[in-house]
C-alpha cells in the first residue's frame, strides 16, 4: 500500500503549481517587428491569463504601433489558436502544449516530462484584432468575474443539487472568492469554499468534472469537444472490486466512483479498461491521474479555483 | 396522451428532445407566429432547438451610424439621406438542455442584417423589453443575462441564467399535472419574455 497523501497537502501542491511563460507581442503590432524582448514569468496554474494583461500592456507600451489599445483589448494565442481565456492557464496548457504529462513511469524511466524543449510555454499575446471566437473583456474585469462565478454555481449545483449554497454566498465572500483565487491565496479561498462544499462525511450529489477530448490535428476548427454529464460518487458495485464496498441506506451495496469507472463509460472506445489506461490516459495539472482514483477525492483535492476538475485526454504511443 | 415529466421540476434528455419536435411541429402549422424560422437542430450529442426571430429597431436614429457609414461607403453618399434603411436585427434563440442544470437553456446571439455580432449594451437597448430591464441587471455580477460561449458552435454567445430555473418551475407548475410538452412552453412563457421571445397565444391551445 503507497503511503496516502492527504488531500489537503494535494491542494496545496496544485495551488502551488507554476508554468514558465514567454509572450511575446504579435510581430504584427510591434514596431520593432519580432525584436521586441519577451515577457518572461513563472505564473499560476491555476490562473487566468487576463489577469497578465495590464502587466503586459505596461511592458509593451514603448512597442505598440497602436498607442491606443487598452489592456483590456488584449488576447492570447499559441501556434495560431486564440486562447479562451475563461479557462485557467493550467488547463489550456494540458490541452494545446503538446507536452507528455508528468508520471511515475515517466519519471522511473528517467525521460522527465517538458524535458525543455517546449518549456517556458511560448504565447502571443495581441493588443487589437480581437478574434471573433472570444468573448471580449471589459475595462472593469467584470465579464472575466461574472464568468468564473457561473462556473462556480454550476460546480455548486452539482455538488448539492440546489443552487441555495452560492446564493446564500455573502456579496463580500462571493467576490473575496474571485479574489482568492487570483491572488491565488490558499488560505481565504479555503475559509470561503468550505461553507460551500459539503462535509466530507457528506458525499456530493454529483461530481463537478469535465473532460476534454483529444484535439484532431487536422479539425477544420479549434473547437474544443467537451463531455459533461452527472456523475455519482458512488455507482453501484460490481462483483469484481470488493476493496472498497459501502453500504448505501438502501442497503444495495456501492463503490466509489473512480476516474476509470467515469472514463470507460463515457468513452468505452478510448478507454476499454476500468483500470489501465490503454489508448489513452487522463491528464490534471499537467500529471497523469491514477484510473483508480475516486472522482470525489479528485474534485475535493485538486479541483480548480471554479470547483471544477478539468480532465484533458491524451492519446498514447 | 404524453407522458408526464418523470424528474419535475427538471427535464431528461430524451424527454427535452421529445419536447422540441413537440414544438417545432406544432409551429410549422400554426397561423400567427412572428418568428421567421424555428429549426430543430440534432446532433450525436444533443438536440437543440432555433428560433429565429427579425427585430425592426424602433427607431432609426437609434441605428448605429457607423455601422451604415462602413456598409455603405462605395454607394452614393446621399443614398443614406435619402433612404434611411430600417435596420432590422436579427435574434437566433437556441434553446438547449444544460448538462448541469438538466433545465433548458436560452442561448441567443444578435446581429444587425449582415453584419456582426453585438454586444451586451445592444441586448439591453434592443431585445430586454423596458420594464424588465431594472430587474434583469440587479442580479449577479453583470446581471441576469451573461455571455459565454455556445456550447455547440463554441462561438460566443448570450445567455439566461439557468440556476434558479428548476425552482421556478417547481412554483409555477403543478408537479403532477406536467408533461414535457408543456414544461417547455412554460419555461419559454417564464424566460422568454425578458429577452423579446413571446409564445403565440395558439401554442398553449
Amino acid at each position: 500500500m503507497e503511503n496516502r497523501v492527504s488531500l489537503g497537502s494535494i491542494q496545496k501542491a496544485v495551488w502551488d503549481g507554476r508554468l514558465p511563460l514567454e509572450i511575446v507581442l504579435a510581430s504584427s503590432e510591434s514596431r520593432t517587428f519580432d525584436k521586441t524582448d519577451p515577457y518572461l514569468i513563472s505564473y499560476p496554474r491555476i490562473s487566468y491569463l487576463p489577469s497578465l494583461l495590464p502587466k503586459l500592456r505596461a511592458f509593451f507600451s514603448n512597442f505598440l504601433i497602436d498607442p491606443n489599445s487598452q489592456s483590456h483589448d488584449g488576447w492570447f494565442e499559441f501556434e495560431g489558436v486564440p486562447l479562451k481565456w475563461h479557462y485557467p492557464v493550467g488547463l489550456l496548457f494540458d490541452l494545446y502544449a503538446g507536452v507528455d504529462p508528468a508520471s511515475k513511469t515517466a519519471a522511473r524511466d528517467n525521460e522527465s516530462p517538458g524535458d525543455g524543449s517546449s518549456l517556458p510555454w511560448r504565447l502571443i499575446v495581441h493588443f487589437s484584432d480581437w478574434p471573433p471566437d472570444l468573448v471580449r473583456l471589459d475595462a472593469y474585469g467584470m465579464v472575466m468575474n461574472d464568468a468564473f462565478i457561473n462556473s462556480v454555481k454550476e460546480a455548486d449545483f452539482l455538488r448539492n443539487g440546489t443552487a441555495k449554497g452560492i446564493m446564500s454566498l455573502s456579496k463580500e465572500d462571493s467576490s473575496g472568492l474571485w479574489n482568492a483565487v487570483q491572488e491565488v491565496d490558499l488560505l481565504s479561498f479555503q475559509r470561503i469554499s468550505n461553507i460551500l462544499l459539503p462535509q466530507p462525511s457528506q458525499p456530493f450529489r454529483n461530481v463537478p468534472i469535465r473532460v476534454f477530448l483529444p484535439l484532431l490535428p487536422d479539425a477544420e476548427s479549434s473547437s474544443l469537444k467537451v463531455v459533461q454529464t452527472p456523475l455519482p460518487p458512488s455507482i453501484p458495485a460490481s462483483s469484481m472490486q470488493s476493496s472498497q464496498i459501502l453500504t448505501s441506506r438502501s442497503g444495495s451495496t456501492l463503490q466509489p466512483q473512480t476516474v476509470g469507472t467515469v472514463l470507460h463509460t463515457l468513452l468505452p472506445n478510448l478507454f476499454p479498461s476500468r483500470r489501465t489506461p490503454v489508448l489513452a490516459k487522463p491528464v490534471l495539472h499537467g500529471a497523469v491521474i491514477p484510473m483508480s482514483a475516486p472522482i470525489e477525492e479528485v474534485v475535493r483535492s485538486s479541483a480548480y479555483g471554479d470547483g471544477w476538475a478539468y480532465i484533458v485526454v491524451r492519446m498514447m504511443g | 396522451m404524453a407522458a408526464f415529466c418523470s424528474a419535475f421540476p427538471f427535464l431528461t434528455q430524451s424527454e427535452f428532445e421529445g419536447a422540441c419536435q413537440d414544438l417545432a411541429d406544432r409551429c410549422t402549422s400554426a397561423q400567427h407566429i412572428d418568428w421567421s424560422a424555428i429549426r430543430l437542430l440534432t446532433k450525436p450529442d444533443g438536440t437543440s432547438l432555433r428560433i429565429t426571430k427579425r427585430v425592426d429597431v424602433p427607431s432609426p436614429l437609434e441605428a448605429p451610424a457607423l455601422d451604415l457609414e462602413e456598409s455603405q461607403e462605395d454607394e452614393d453618399p446621399e443614398a443614406l439621406v435619402r433612404a434611411k434603411p430600417q435596420p432590422s436585427l436579427q435574434i437566433d434563440y437556441d434553446i438547449l438542455l444544460s448538462p448541469t442544470y438538466q433545465v433548458p437553456v436560452l442561448y441567443f446571439g444578435l446581429r444587425w442584417h449582415n453584419h456582426g455580432p453585438l454586444g451586451l449594451d445592444e441586448v439591453y437597448q434592443y431585445v430586454v423589453p423596458e420594464q424588465y430591464r431594472q430587474q434583469l441587471k440587479s442580479v449577479g455580477v453583470m446581471g441576469g443575462i451573461s455571455m459565454g460561449y455556445h456550447p455547440d458552435s463554441g462561438a460566443p454567445a448570450f445567455f439566461v441564467h439557468p440556476c434558479n430555473t428548476a425552482d421556478a418551475m417547481a412554483n409555477i407548475a403543478d408537479a403532477q399535472n406536467v408533461t414535457p410538452g408543456s414544461y417547455l412552453l412554460i419555461w419559454l412563457g417564464l424566460v422568454g419574455h425578458c429577452v423579446n421571445l413571446h409564445v403565440p397565444r395558439e401554442l398553449y391551445a
